[in-house]
């Protein structure tokens, strides 16, 4: 949000299970109704990951990434 | 003077079924942060009801003294506690104390206020035997108070802003002091550059806490090869924001103290020691390296009571552990 209150165009991705929290940040930062894009739960660290898994959930999220900058569903 | 909006109430009991409404309780009974004890508490802490504490800037948070002084009143504090709770405010919303993430997070992070100094005796601070548990009126409350303020102020209520799949008891209060009369030891503050009549709190968040039992072992090294056993069974996550600085916390019992007591091993000893081993490679899934970046991140304390030959790892959440000077309090003319 705060990189979209500085004029650059952005996407909030969290996972499935940090999207109560993250609607919550969104209210009380004046945007309740902010968009994110939720992706399934990491059942290991990120900080961790290999750059395959990376490159595995970057090919799901990159659609639906783009779809939430250009507007189209 | 306090600025805080008022709300009247015909009795006790009408007050605290609208606080427990209104969520502004850890369900547990408070004390009414009446405007007078309010304002007791900042004046004997020598503070301004609007000096600011801390903040939380992803929660659009900033918590003030009088914030503070009132959740401290509902804790049961004491005034003469305040100067301590003001400290450990102020250590929580450090920056690298991470207040968002350490009280928001899935794992139900808790914070160990642990108080060094003259303080400590003064106010009666518990740090032998029972000092993590209940019975303590100064532990229990500087400690209760913290997270009436984590949750009133900084707004980490369960299904809001924290998130913890199970949270923990620790959450309702966890203070204790360090036993600074068990050895020469160079107390935790001393260590970490304040002066030994300067009273200090050091906030500690922790992932869990796991008890580590060695009734075998008769050695310093003995102690510490468990310790680090495990530590490394455990796991100690690094990260790139927090850098080299990671730290744990490693509270000594009496029973194992004697050890290190005998073999003159220092707080330096214990910390070189137990570095090069919870940072050796991994050999296995259960036996991994810990990422804490130097010797002095091991924060070493003693405390508990005689009998159990047992010492406590505070493994830690995503934040430094921050040690905050105690201001004087200004009517004690300390």
């Amino acid at each position: 949000m705060e990189l979209e209150w500085a004029g650059v165009p952005s996407v909030a991705i969290v996972h499935e299970e940090m999207r109560g929290s993250a609607e919550a940040i969104a209210r009380v930062s004046g945007c309740p109704d902010y968009e994110f894009i939720a992706a399934d739960y990491p059942w290991t660290p990120t900080a961790i990951w290999s750059k395959e898994e990376c490159l595995d959930l970057a090919e799901i999220m990159a659609p639906k990434v783009l779809a939430a900058l250009t507007g189209r569903s | 003077m306090t600025t805080a909006a008022r709300h009247a109430y015909e009795s006790h009991d009408a007050l605290l079924d609208d606080y427990f409404e209104r969520g502004w309780t850890d369900g547990l009974p408070i004390v009414a942060p009446t405007p007078e004890k309010v304002g007791a508490f900042l004046e004997h802490a020598g503070l301004a009801g609007h000096e600011v504490l801390g903040a939380v800037p992803t929660r659009e948070v900033t918590c003030t003294a009088e914030q503070a002084a009132a959740n401290a009143v509902m804790a049961g504090c004491r005034p003469e506690y305040f100067p301590v709770v003001a400290a450990a405010v102020r250590a929580h919303l450090h920056p690298k104390g991470n207040s968002h993430s350490t009280t928001g997070t899935l794992s139900g992070a808790a914070q160990a206020v642990i108080v060094n100094g003259p303080i400590r005796n003064e106010l009666e601070v518990a740090s032998q035997a029972g000092c993590f548990g209940p019975g303590f009126r100064a532990n229990a409350t500087i400690g209760r108070a913290l997270r009436l303020v984590i949750r009133n102020v900084c707004r980490a209520i369960p299904g809001f802003l924290d998130r913890a799949s199970f949270s923990t008891p620790a959450r309702y209060s966890f203070c204790f002091g360090e036993n600074e009369e068990a050895s020469d030891w160079v107390p935790l503050h001393v260590q970490r550059g304040l002066a030994p009549e300067q009273s200090a709190v050091t906030v500690h968040s922790l992932m869990k806490m796991v008890e580590a039992t060695d009734f075998i072992s008769r050695t310093a090294e003995g102690v510490c090869d468990t310790l680090a056993r495990e530590i490394r069974f455990n796991g100690i996550a690094g990260d790139s924001w927090l850098g080299e600085d990671g730290n744990v916390v490693i509270v000594i019992g009496h029973e194992h103290h004697r050890f290190f007591r005998a073999q003159g091993w220092s707080k330096v000893d214990v910390q070189q020691y137990l570095w090069s081993r919870i940072t050796a490679p991994a050999t296995s899934a259960t036996d991994r390296m810990a990422r804490i970046g130097r010797p002095e991140g091991i924060l070493v304390v003693a405390a508990g009571g005689a009998g159990m030959a047992a010492s406590w790892l505070l493994l830690p959440h995503l934040a430094l552990a921050i040690t905050e000077p105690v201001a004087s309090p200004p009517r004690l003319g300390k």
